[in-house]
């Protein structure tokens, strides 16, 4: 806390239904994601490189394992003392019914007295869900330069892609003037990114005022910004340029791996000054055999490789036997290929085996194919 | 609760590994690209439920230190557990005053101080697993004085040539300790691993040290055997001993093979070690790698053929590398080509086009060296 001032908040309630069996069990900040991280580590060790002490994490759908992820604050060294991870499920409180979160202003507004412990003077609010890497402490020197009320960073989207985005119109100052959710006709291509940071009095005032509201949907998309913007307050875009990745389907998720490929991907999880930090397994280093071919590859400890690998990911612990081969795929922790069979355009889930001669995927398909399920071989 | 406290005793005066040694113990080598030696000893008592450890070392600590840390990352019960490393002042390698006993003289009162009944010694050159609760409770069992871990080898002649050997009656009795003097195949090779009574083991320490100022535990222990009861118990499994740098060459080698890894290795027995938060290793269009083990942090672009590669090195296009054991953050640049090294941490081979040494004797590149 001591440090800046802001205390971050992390919302990773959301279910992403859109990745299907992936997210059946698991909330999809939990979603596994570049061979060895959970798509979680990324805001968190943002944070955490950021000099942010104190992270709540606000979780709701399928809440277990991600819980008991993040409270391991050491992970992301936010273990010190006055620092720490906070895991923020609904909660019954005296004075309220046991409800959920409904929506993602009202998850801060029932933490208002957790984060009135620490009295911030800034809050800075997060999606778990999105892979990048961004040093807050930057966006908050800007929002301070700025004498901002609330700060959004935003990203530059391809104006044909703007629609799908929430859009923010600024003045040649940086000052947000509109805000348009999915726009038919985008006005500019500055999508948020669901960051914000807000003085966490003016902000603790509108949420008290917010959950009052009857009308509302208790989002800051749909609520809390645009009543920032009626009330004609210091709004600033904060502009960011680097990877950004929002991975709500199969194949975004397949793609968001597939650049881990590119020698340039922007996202330099190679960078020793950022790293991006995740649980320590004891795994084998990878093991890749004698008849082995790898051509473009991204592979993680305790993988072990006896067969052909092209293009693809391996996530901690996916095996590929000899003979077996993996084009143009991801295969998540545990996954296993055996002899002779042949994966291609696919995302094989974690821990699912692919039988002796198996064929999965194929080459021409239009999507990729999500494989999450055990596939029989011929043995 | 746990019966014993554990030792893990510093590389002896016979052990002495050229290059390797002159910027760390033996115990802080970088092993199997992503390893440390000492993170056998420690996860196997760690496995076994000893948490409380006492790790001795002498000169150049600062590898070894700064590896274990807290001793957090070695599972060992934060609270109630304890990892303390153990200096011996006078420690020097190659001192022969400076031995095993000096050191545990200089520390009695902690080993006094210890609550435990036994103490299990285990050595920081020696690669191997075992579950010492198992060799604790048959050692209890059994009324013997000591207990002490042997592995029968078929090649003494030419390997563990400055290890002890253990010579041993049918009743599993140890009658004598000697060196190996390399004149027969098939010997039985003392892993310098012992449980005893934390009182005997005092009573041995005091002894020695009164006796001769050069002795060393296994010394006194093989004066003894006579009037104590010594008893070998059997290792199966990989079993390697670190005593010069081809022993320290072959042994990581040997473990490319993934039978002989899974000799070794056990899911139900993780060997720990410290991470180091590095990201998966990047494969590019034009890299060939066979019969290797790699750690994280890579960005491979050349061939790679029956090597080891530690964390985070970097393999340039047209560059060969093939029966090298490379060392954590080495570069080797485009188009060189080495064959049959050892290449130690922190190396750039940039230069140097054709880097080979002869398979029988393989060569080694210091810490830190450019090429």
């Amino acid at each position: 806390m001591k440090q800046n001032n802001m205390l971050a908040m992390i919302l990773a309630g959301g279910r992403g239904s859109r990745l299907h069996e992936l997210t059946k069990k698991v909330a999809k900040p939990a979603v596994s994601y570049g061979g060895k991280y959970r798509i979680i580590d990324f805001p968190l060790s943002n944070c955490a490189n950021s000099g942010i002490d104190v992270v709540g994490v606000l979780t709701q759908y399928e809440s277990v394992l991600l819980n008991s992820y993040v409270a391991a604050g050491r992970r992301w060294g936010l273990d010190a003392k006055d620092s720490g991870v906070y895991v923020l499920p609904p909660r019954e409180k005296s004075d309220a019914d046991l409800d959920v979160y409904r929506g993602t202003a009202d998850a801060i507004s029932q933490n208002i007295d957790f984060i009135d412990t620490y009295s911030p003077e800034y809050l800075l609010i997060l999606s778990g869900d999105h892979i990048y890497k961004m040093n807050y402490a930057k966006m908050l020197a800007y929002h301070k330069e700025c004498q901002s009320d609330a700060t959004i960073a935003v990203i530059e989207v391809p104006m044909k892609e703007a629609s799908r985005f929430g859009i923010m119109n600024t003045d040649e100052t940086g000052r947000i003037v509109e805000f348009e959710e999915k726009p038919e006709h985008p006005k500019s291509n500055l999508a948020s990114m669901g960051i914000y940071i807000f003085n966490w009095k003016t902000l603790r005032k509108m949420l008290l005022a917010d959950m009052k509201d009857p009308d509302s949907s208790h989002d800051f998309g749909k609520d809390i910004i645009p009543t920032l913007l009626n009330e004609k307050k210091n709004v600033f875009a904060y502009k960011y340029k680097g990877y950004w990745k929002d991975v709500g389907t199969i194949d975004s998720l397949w793609e968001a791996n597939m650049d881990l490929l590119n020698k340039n991907n922007g996202l330099d999880l190679n960078d020793p000054s950022w790293k991006i930090y995740t649980e320590d397994v004891t795994s084998l280093p990878q093991y890749i055999g004698s008849d082995a071919v790898i051509d473009r590859a991204f592979i993680t400890q305790g993988c072990i490789v006896g067969g052909e690998v092209r293009n693809s990911v391996l996530f901690t612990d996916a095996k590929v036997a000899s003979g077996a081969k993996v084009i143009d795929s991801v295969l998540m922790p545990g996954a296993e290929v055996a002899e002779g069979a042949v994966v291609t355009r696919a995302l094989v889930a974690g821990g699912v085996k692919i039988g002796r001669n198996a064929v999965v995927g194929s080459a021409d398909s239009e999507n990729i194919e999500l494989v999450a399920k055990r596939v029989k071989g011929d043995e | 609760m746990n019966k014993a406290f554990g030792i893990v005793n510093f590389a002896g005066n016979h052990i002495q590994v050229a290059g390797l040694q002159e910027y760390r113990p033996v115990g802080a080598f970088s092993f199997l690209g992503r390893y440390r030696i000492i993170d056998f000893p420690i996860s196997n008592m760690s496995n076994s439920g000893i948490d409380n450890i006492q790790v001795y070392v002498r000169r150049k600590p600062r590898s070894l230190t700064e590896h274990l840390g807290t001793g957090r990352h070695y599972n060992i019960n934060s609270k109630r557990g304890k990892l303390d490393i153990m200096y011996a002042e006078g420690g020097e390698v190659g001192n022969l005053y400076s031995t095993d006993i000096s050191a545990y003289i200089e520390n009695m009162d902690y080993i006094e101080r210890m609550p435990q009944p036994y103490v299990v010694i285990v050595p920081s050159y020696m690669i191997y697993t075992t579950d010492y609760s198992k060799f604790i409770d048959a050692h209890a069992e059994s009324g013997a004085d000591i207990s002490m871990m042997y592995h029968a080898v078929d090649n003494a002649k030419e390997a563990f040539l400055s290890c002890d050997t253990l010579n041993i009656n049918k009743q599993k009795g140890v009658l004598s300790i000697e060196p190996n003097r390399g004149n027969a195949k098939n010997r039985n090779i003392s892993m310098d691993t012992y449980v005893m009574t934390k009182e005997l083991f005092l009573d041995l320490v005091n002894k020695a040290h009164k006796t001769s100022s050069m002795y060393t535990f296994a010394d006194i222990l093989d004066e003894e055997c006579g009037e104590l009861d010594v008893r070998a118990v059997s290792h199966r499994g990989f079993f390697a001993a670190i005593t010069d740098f081809k022993s320290y060459y072959d042994a990581n080698m040997a473990l490319i093979d993934l039978k002989n890894a899974m000799n070794l290795f056990d899911d139900e027995w993780p060997v720990y070690t410290r991470t180091n938060d590095s990201c998966p290793t990047q494969y590019f269009a034009d890299s060939k790698v066979t019969s290797s083990v790699v750690s994280n942090g890579c960005l491979i672009e050349g061939e790679v053929e029956n090597s080891i590669i530690g964390r985070g090195c970097i393999i340039k296009p047209g560059a060969v590398v093939k029966n090298c054991v490379i060392s954590t953050d080495v570069i080797i640049g485009k188009g060189v080509h080495v064959e049959n090294m050892m290449v130690d941490k922190h190396s750039r081979l940039i230069r140097g086009k054709r880097i080979i040494a002869s398979p029988e004797k393989p060569g080694y590149i210091k810490r830190g060296d450019t090429l």
